[in-house]
């Protein structure tokens, strides 16, 4: 039996695990800092950097030192900076490839910190800076424009309208008279005047006579009827050509009122400019924070679903896609399934400006859908500095990825505002100097449908607006009525989907600026209204006196069809009564009825 | 090469027994022909080193084997998916997936799985095909191959020479 054993080869044994086993302690921190900081430069799209890793065995846990995020739109600034990061981890699910942290530790987490080096990995979009603070103000227009100017830049409707019935009225001219030539006129009469004569004068020859040349004057009068009916229908034809051409004219009259709408608003010179201005403002600024949101989300989605949300529920064998060299792996059924990444609590502490917020995140998973749990977060913070309370709470529920449904809460009381420039025009900054507010905002993520209503009420506020020395009377009003505002609500509300969505926000602010300003805008709107439809009269005047010379022409055209059909009226009513030896006739009993 | 012929050579002229060498060589075809960072390598590992089989017929094989399962990863991927979607083994699998041991053993990986019974079902075969083979070689071939010229020119080689002092210090 001594024959087949080595004892020494258990001692060597020992000592290649013990080699491997060191080399992997000596090397794993450096392993594991590489494998996270290029898994998290892949998924940000930007640098993520660790200073230190260190991997512990017993008890087997990870920490990790100062971890910083670039964020991708703003390569010289961390997004996430986190000082320390401490987990115990599940040894025996790591040895099989599964990370799965009980309790982690996020200390020091701050937002929005400098970088020395820029994390950028590939070319920064360049985005122009927004120079209209908070909120852009673009003020109505404070002087009236001038008039020949704007005329001389501006297509006018009406201009257009007369121009096209011009054209038209001159092609219905053209094809009328053609159509005159066609139709039965005076000639044709003179024609049927004289057949008339000719047969009265072949039924003199009495009743015998007359029998003889009813066939003829069947005939004539069956030629009058077409002619009368061909007049009929022409003439009927050319009232309806005639009324449609006076309906435009018509409209043409109202063109310029609608030309001086379109031009006032153009130069904001509207009083509705001020209706919504809250809308105007805010919107975009809401709508840009959203897009923000949508962006980071949109990079976190496939994480909360993962490699599961492919695979079916079903209990039998899965099989997943081969990588070439590797095989694949079949999967059975587990009866305590657990994914391949799993942090059950997370506490973190924040290290804000305002201060300090605190909150636990629970279920962090790369793979709900096998977890079948949600993602849940709760943040808080008390006394901070510029707010009184804020809270913040959320789910992440990915637990059926093609339902997915996520709703976010965020609560703010006594939100401190000083300095915030909300515009800075230079004609009219506006500066909140001090304020509170109370914000609450409640999102909801329904697979890509996007719902959310904010509400804030702003109190105690001291708004400073426009520049010393201001002449312009619209921007002194406005001035003067935003120093009077001490508080004032907002309400926003975004709707849509991830990819576009519509933001409405309403807000006592507009009514208050209309009540400013609105008299002042009427006036400088009215002016100009005034002056544009003078010049737009005079500009239309003279073309407006050839359309309606040209449409006068037509009354001709009218006149001629109802001469001709009176004229064969008459040619018929007269072979009827000349062609028939009626005084004869007439005294038979019953009288006599012609065959036609 | 040279330096793998002459291995090649001393193991089988040496006195070194033919169970000694065929073993070696059968546990390198497991080694070898799956995947080397395995649980069960390990264990391989440790049989190598424990039981009296000859290292240099073995780390030879391994080298071999190595080379092989790049080509036969195809035909290993194939047969470990057909075992392990095989309707009647199921519930087996079912029972094993459950424990830690054998999800780090990865036996759910057509490749492991291929690999292992490909190389398992062959253990005992070629052992004995081995033993037949060294034992027919000494008996038949070896004079002759001691009198070609190669091997005559192989022996005076230094590196030969060195190869074989350094041997002989190595126990059994």
């Amino acid at each position: 039996m001594t024959k087949w054993l080595r004892w020494w080869g258990l001692g060597a044994f020992l000592v290649v695990v013990a080699v491997i086993g060191l080399l992997w302690i000596v090397f794993v921190d450096g392993w594991v800092k590489r494998l996270i900081e290029n898994a998290g430069t892949a998924v940000v799209g930007a640098q993520v950097e660790l200073d230190h890793a260190d991997l512990t065995v017993f008890p087997v846990g990870l920490t990790l030192t100062r971890l910083q995020v670039t964020d991708p739109q703003a390569p010289m600034t961390n997004a996430v900076e986190v000082a320390r990061i401490a987990m115990g981890l599940d040894g025996l699910n790591l040895l099989q490839r599964k990370v799965i942290v009980e309790e982690m530790s996020v200390e020091g987490v701050r937002l929005g910190t400098s970088r020395t080096t820029s994390g950028a990995v590939k070319p920064v979009q360049e985005t122009t800076a927004d120079e209209k603070g908070l909120f852009g103000i673009s003020l109505p227009s404070l002087e009236v424009p001038d008039v020949k100017t704007v005329l001389q830049h501006e297509e006018l409707e009406t201009m257009r309208l007369i121009e096209d019935l011009k054209t038209d009225l001159k092609q219905e001219k053209a094809a009328w008279e053609a159509r005159l030539q066609d139709l039965p006129g005076k000639t044709e009469v003179a024609k049927y005047k004289e057949r008339i004569r000719q047969l009265k004068a072949a039924t003199k020859g009495g009743l015998e006579g007359m029998l003889s040349g009813v066939e003829e004057v069947q005939s004539l009068k069956e030629e009058i009827d077409r002619d009368v009916q061909a007049l009929k229908d022409a003439r009927k034809a050319f009232d309806e050509k005639i009324a449609l051409l006076k309906t435009r004219l018509e409209q043409i009259k109202t063109a310029p009122k609608r030309d001086i709408q379109h031009i006032q608003a153009k130069y904001n010179l509207s009083p509705q400019g001020l209706a919504n201005m809250s809308q105007t403002l805010l919107g975009s600024e809401i709508g840009s924070w959203v897009h923000q949101g949508v962006a980071w989300y949109e990079r976190a989605k496939p994480f909360l679903e993962g490699a599961q949300a492919m695979r079916s529920r079903e209990g039998g064998p899965e099989v997943q896609k081969p990588l070439r060299g590797k095989g694949v792996d079949v999967h059975f059924p587990e009866e305590h399934p657990l994914p391949d990444f799993l942090i059950r609590l997370a506490r973190v502490s924040l290290n804000l400006a305002v201060g300090d917020l605190a909150g636990t995140i629970h279920h962090v998973t790369s793979d709900q859908p096998t977890l079948g749990k949600p993602l849940t977060f709760a943040f808080g913070g008390e006394r901070l500095k510029g707010v009184n309370a804020v809270t913040l709470e959320g789910t992440l529920n990915h637990m059926v990825p093609a339902q997915s449904r996520d709703r976010l809460t965020l609560k703010a009381k006594g939100y401190e505002l000083a300095d915030v420039a909300l515009s800075k025009d230079a004609k009219w900054p506006v500066t909140l100097q001090r304020g509170l507010g109370d914000i609450t905002m409640d999102a909801t993520l329904q697979g890509r449908a996007l719902t959310a209503q904010g509400s804030s009420h702003f109190r105690a506020l001291q708004l400073s607006a426009g520049v010393s020395g201001d002449t312009n009377p619209l921007t002194r009003s406005l001035s003067s009525a935003l120093s009077g505002i001490s508080q004032f609500s907002l309400a926003a509300e975004v709707a849509g989907t991830l990819d576009q969505y519509d933001v409405k926000v309403t807000s006592d602010f507009d009514r208050i600026l209309q009540d400013a300003a609105g008299k002042i805008v009427n006036e400088l709107a009215a002016r100009f209204g005034d002056e544009l439809q003078a010049a737009i009269s005079a500009k239309i005047a003279e073309p407006m006196k050839q359309v309606q010379e040209a449409l006068g022409e037509f009354h001709a055209i009218g006149g001629d069809l109802g001469d001709r059909f009176a004229q064969h009226n008459e040619v018929l009513n007269s072979l009827l009564e000349k062609s028939l030896p009626s005084k004869s006739l007439k005294k038979l009993p019953g009288g006599l009825k012609l065959p036609f | 090469m040279i330096k793998l012929l002459a291995k090649l050579l001393r193991v089988l002229n040496s006195e070194t027994d033919p169970g000694q060498i065929s073993l070696g060589l059968c546990f390198a075809m497991v080694a070898g022909l799956t995947p080397l960072l395995s649980l069960h390598n390990l264990v391989v590992l440790l049989l190598v080193l424990v039981l009296r089989v000859n290292l240099s017929a073995f780390l030879l094989g391994l080298a071999v084997f190595t080379g092989l399962a790049y080509l036969l990863d195809p035909l290993f991927h194939s047969l470990g998916l057909a075992i392990l979607t095989a309707p009647a083994l199921q519930e087996f699998w079912t029972v094993l997936y459950q424990s830690i041991w054998w999800r780090i053993e990865r036996f759910h990986n057509s490749i492991v799985m291929g690999s292992l019974a490909f190389s398992l079902g062959l253990f005992v075969p070629l052992l004995l095909v081995f033993n037949l083979l060294i034992r027919r070689y000494r008996q038949h071939v070896l004079a002759w191959v001691q009198k070609t010229r190669i091997m005559q020119m192989l022996k005076a080689s230094k590196l030969y020479q060195t190869y074989e002092t350094l041997s002989s210090w190595r126990p059994g």
